[in-house]
C-alpha cells in the first residue's frame, strides 16, 4: 500500500528504527572504524609535526605558528635582557637563549641569528668577570655552530674564532671544554674553516689543554675536536699540522676511555685516507701495532675506525701493506672476518682484497695466516656488500698469485663460490668475476688443465651461468662471456692445451667424478 | 678520487716552461717569472740551462727554488693548483703553485702515478660512504644543572639542611627520580606552597604544661 511504503521510508531515515539490526550493527562497525582512523591520523600527524628535523625549519606550519609566537615574544625578552646593562638580566637572557637552543626538537637556532643576538654572544665570550655569562654564551654559540654551514659561518663571521681559541687557556673548566666543542663544530664544518681555524694557532692552544689530570670528559671533547681537525680532503690538512698533532693522538690512542680511543681512531682513518705520503707519515709514528690491538676490541666504535684505518693503510703501497703486515694485521682479520656486524666483515675483506693486490709474497702470507678458509666463507654468506668486496679479493689474487697460489685457492672452494655469484645484478661485479675466471684459466693454461678445470666449472653450473651472460645487456658483460666460451669452452678449441702429463700430481683441477680428493 | 681522463688532458696541457725562476722566497702569492711556451731552454738568473729536471737543477747554484716532491693537488676557482715540497726547505714551507707556473711534469706524472696506482692496478682506495662520525655536535644535555636549573616542576620538598650555612631544600621534582637541593631563598619565591606544604607537614603545636590536657607530641 501507498501509504505503507511512504511511512517505511520516512523510517529508514530514522536513526534506530526500521532498521535491519545487521545494517544497525554494521554502521555502527564501520563508524568506530572512521573514528579510529581519524584518531590515528590526527596521532601520526601530530607525531610528524614533532619529529625533529635536528636544526632546521620545522615542517608543519601548524607547528610552527602553536610555537613561534612563544618562541619569538621569549627571543624579544633575551634581546632586552641582553642588550642591557644588567648583568643579571645578561646571564638570564643568555641562559634562556641556552635553553631555547639546547632543547630537544626543533631548536629555534634561525631565529637567535636573525634576532642580532650573535653579536652580543660573542661579546660575552670575553667577560672573564663573569663566567657564568661566559659559560652560557658559549654553549649558545656552540649550538648554534652545530647547524648547517649557514649558522656555522654566522658564528664565524661575528668574530667567535679568535674569542673561542683564547677561552680554550680559561682556569674554568667547564668554560675551556665548551670552547673546545664549539671549535670543533666549526672544524667539522668543512676544510675552509678547518684550515681558518689552524691559521690562527687552535692546535698549541688545543694541545695545551692535554694533561694527564684532564678529567675523561674534557678529553673526550679535546679528542673529538682533534679528529675534526685532522678531517676532510681538498685540500687535506697541512703536514705541519699533522704533525702538531699526531704524537698527542698516539696518546689519546693508549688512553683506556673507548670514546677518545674511538675518536683518536676515527682522526688516523682520516690521516691515513689520502696518498701514500699521509699514510707514510702515520706509519712513521709506529702506531701500526697499537692499531691491530685495538681491531681485537670489543667495542664496535673502536673497531670500526681501527679497521678503516688499517684498511686505508694497506691500500697504499707494498712496502706500507708490508709494514701493517709485520704489525700482525693477518691474524686479527680473520675473526674481524666472522665478526658479527656485516660492515665489519665488509671492510675486513676490503683490507684482505688490497693485500691480494699485492706481490706473491704478501698473497702466500695471506694462505699461510689462514685468510682464505674465511674469504670463502664471506663469498658463500656474506651480505653482498660484503660478497662484492670478497670478490675483488679473488680477481686481485688470481691476478698477481703464482700459479701454486691459484690452484691452493680453486681447492678452497673460491672458484665454485664466485661461479655461484654470477647472476648477481650488478654489472661491476659480474665483469670482475669473469676477470678472476680468465685469470683462472690463464694459470690452468700453464699447468696445461684447461679441460679439467672446463669439467670443473660445467659441473657446478658454472658454464651455464656463463653461457647465459652471453646475453647480458652491458657490451663488456656479453663480450667477456663471450671470449671465455670461445675461448676455453667452444668445439673446436684451437687454443687449448691438451697436452697433459697425465700423472697424479698434474691433476689439479680435477673434476670430482674423475677425482674425488677435490672437495667443491 | 680523479677523473683520470681529465687528467691525462691537463697533463697534455702543461706547457713546457723552463725551471722555475724566482727571486723571492716560495710563497703563495710569489711572483713567477713568466717564460715563454715554447721554448726548451732558459735563463734563470743568468745561467743557461738545458735540461728542466729536477736532478739536473741540483747542480745548480742555491738562489733558484727547486721542486722536490709533488705532494698534492686541488681545484681551486676551476684551476689546478699542486702541493709543492721545496727542495732545502722544510714541510712548514711547502706552497701550493698553480699548475700552469709549474715546470715539473716528470714530479707531477710520479704524483698523479702513484694517485692512479692507488685507485686502480689491483688497490682500492676507501669509498667515502659512511664516514661514522658525526661533523658537528649540539650540546642539549643540561649536564650538572642542578635544581630549579633543570626546569623541572617541583613535587614537594622532603628534607631541610643548613649545613652549607643556607637553608637548603631537598626537592623531589615531578617526572624525576633525582631529588637535589635549593636554596629556600628560591624555593620561597618559586614555589611558596610547596614550601608552606613541607612547614605544615611538621608543624608541631606545643602546650604549656600548665594548660589543660595536652596532647602527647608525636610529630618530628
Amino acid at each position: 500500500m501507498p501509504t505503507e511504503n511512504l511511512s517505511d521510508k520516512r523510517m529508514s531515515k530514522f536513526k534506530n528504527k526500521g532498521k535491519e539490526p545487521m545494517k544497525m550493527r554494521d554502521r555502527r562497525i564501520a563508524e568506530s572504524v572512521e573514528l579510529r582512523k581519524a584518531h590515528r591520523v590526527e596521532s601520526i600527524l601530530k607525531k610528524r609535526n614533532l619529529s625533529s628535523f635536528g636544526d632546521e625549519e620545522p615542517l608543519s606550519p601548524e607547528y610552527n605558528t602553536d610555537n613561534a609566537q612563544v618562541i619569538s615574544a621569549t627571543i624579544q625578552e633575551i634581546v632586552a635582557n641582553v642588550n642591557g646593562d644588567c648583568p643579571e638580566k645578561q646571564r638570564q637572557g643568555c641562559q634562556a637563549a641556552r635553553k631555547l637552543l639546547s632543547r630537544e626538537r626543533n631548536p629555534p637556532l634561525k631565529e637567535i641569528v636573525e634576532a642580532g643576538l650573535l653579536t652580543r654572544f660573542v661579546e660575552f665570550l670575553g667577560r672573564h668577570d663573569d663566567p657564568t655569562l661566559q659559560f652560557e654564551a658559549a654553549w649558545s654559540l656552540t649550538n648554534v655552530a652545530s647547524g648547517t654551514s649557514w649558522h656555522t659561518q654566522q658564528v664565524v663571521e661575528h668574530g667567535a674564532v679568535p674569542a673561542f681559541i683564547a677561552l680554550l687557556a680559561s682556569p674554568m673548566l667547564n668554560i675551556s671544554e665548551q670552547a673546545v666543542w664549539a671549535l670543533g663544530n666549526i672544524a667539522g664544518d668543512g676544510s675552509s674553516y678547518r684550515d681558518a681555524l689552524i691559521d690562527c694557532g687552535v692546535i698549541p692552544a688545543l694541545l695545551a689543554r692535554l694533561t694527564p689530570d684532564a678529567p675523561v670528559g674534557y678529553l673526550r671533547n679535546l679528542t673529538w675536536t682533534l679528529s675534526n681537525l685532522c678531517r676532510n680532503k681538498n685540500p687535506f690538512p697541512r703536514f705541519s699540522a699533522v704533525q702538531q698533532m699526531l704524537p698527542s693522538i698516539i696518546q689519546l690512542l693508549h688512553h683506556g676511555d673507548k670514546s677518545i680511543l674511538s675518536d683518536a681512531c676515527w682522526a688516523i682513518s682520516y690521516l691515513t685516507d689520502g696518498p701514500n705520503e699521509r699514510i707514510d707519515v702515520v706509519i712513521k709514528t709506529g702506531i701500526l701495532s697499537r692499531l691491530v690491538e685495538l681491531l681485537g676490541f670489543e667495542e664496535l666504535a673502536v673497531v670500526t675506525p681501527a679497521l678503516r684505518s688499517i684498511g686505508n693503510i694497506v691500500s697504499g703501497s707494498d712496502l706500507q701493506t708490508q709494514a701493517a703486515i709485520d704489525a700482525g694485521v693477518l691474524s686479527a682479520l680473520p675473526q674481524l672476518m666472522r665478526h658479527p656486524k656485516s660492515s665489519v666483515q665488509k671492510e675486513a675483506a676490503w683490507a684482505v682484497s688490497n693485500i691480494a693486490a699485492g706481490p706473491c709474497q704478501q698473497i702466500q702470507q695471506l694462505i699461510t695466516c689462514g685468510l682464505l678458509a674465511p674469504l670463502v666463507d664471506l663469498l658463500r654468506n656474506g651480505d653482498f656488500k660484503t660478497q662484492r668486496e670478497a670478490v675483488w679479493a679473488v680477481t686481485n689474487y688470481t691476478s698477481g698469485g703464482t700459479v701454486d697460489q691459484v690452484v691452493h685457492l680453486v681447492k678452497c672452494g673460491a672458484l665454485e663460490a664466485i661461479l655461484n655469484l654470477l647472476q648477481v645484478k650488478d654489472t661491476k661485479t659480474v665483469l670482475v668475476i669473469l676477470d678472476a675466471i680468465n685469470n683462472i684459466f690463464l694459470a690452468a693454461e700453464k699447468l696445461g688443465e684447461v679441460d679439467k678445470l672446463c669439467l670443473l666449472v660445467e659441473e657446478v653450473g658454472g658454464l651455464d651461468r656463463i653461457e647465459f651472460l652471453q646475453n647480458h645487456e652491458n657490451n663488456a658483460v656479453y663480450q667477456a662471456a663471450q671470449a671465455l666460451i670461445e675461448k676455453y669452452f667452444s668445439e673446436d678449441g684451437e687454443d687449448q692445451c691438451l697436452t697433459t702429463e697425465a700423472t697424479d700430481e698434474n691433476f689439479v683441477f680435477g673434476a670430482s667424478e674423475v677425482q674425488k680428493r677435490f672437495d667443491f | 678520487m680523479f677523473d683520470f681522463l681529465l687528467l691525462t688532458h691537463e697533463i697534455q696541457l702543461l706547457r713546457a716552461l723552463g725551471n722555475m725562476s724566482q727571486t723571492s722566497e716560495p710563497s703563495a702569492d710569489a711572483a713567477v717569472t713568466e717564460v715563454s711556451q715554447t721554448e726548451t731552454k732558459q735563463s734563470t738568473a743568468g745561467k743557461k740551462q738545458n735540461k728542466k729536471k729536477v736532478e739536473e737543477v741540483v747542480e745548480e747554484e742555491e738562489e733558484e727554488y727547486v721542486v722536490e716532491k709533488v705532494l698534492d693537488r686541488r681545484v681551486v676557482k676551476g684551476k689546478v693548483e699542486y702541493l709543492l715540497k721545496w727542495k732545502g726547505f722544510s714541510d712548514e714551507d711547502n706552497t701550493w703553485e698553480p699548475e700552469e707556473n709549474l715546470d715539473c711534469p716528470d714530479l707531477i706524472a710520479e704524483f698523479l702515478q702513484s694517485q692512479k696506482t692507488a685507485e686502480s692496478g689491483g688497490k682500492r682506495r676507501a669509498e667515502s660512504d659512511g664516514d661514522g662520525k658525526e661533523t658537528k655536535k649540539r650540546k642539549d644535555e643540561p649536564e650538572k644543572l642542578r635544581g630549579f636549573a633543570r626546569g623541572l616542576d617541583p613535587e614537594r620538598i622532603i628534607g631541610a639542611t643548613d649545613s652549607s650555612g643556607e637553608l637548603m631544600f631537598l626537592m623531589k621534582w615531578k617526572n624525576s627520580d633525582e631529588a637535589d637541593l635549593v636554596p629556600a631563598k628560591e624555593a620561597n619565591v618559586k614555589c611558596p606552597q610547596v614550601v608552606i606544604s613541607f612547614y605544615e607537614e611538621r608543624l608541631t603545636w606545643h602546650s604549656y604544661p600548665t594548660e589543660e590536657e595536652e596532647k602527647k607530641d608525636d610529630k618530628n
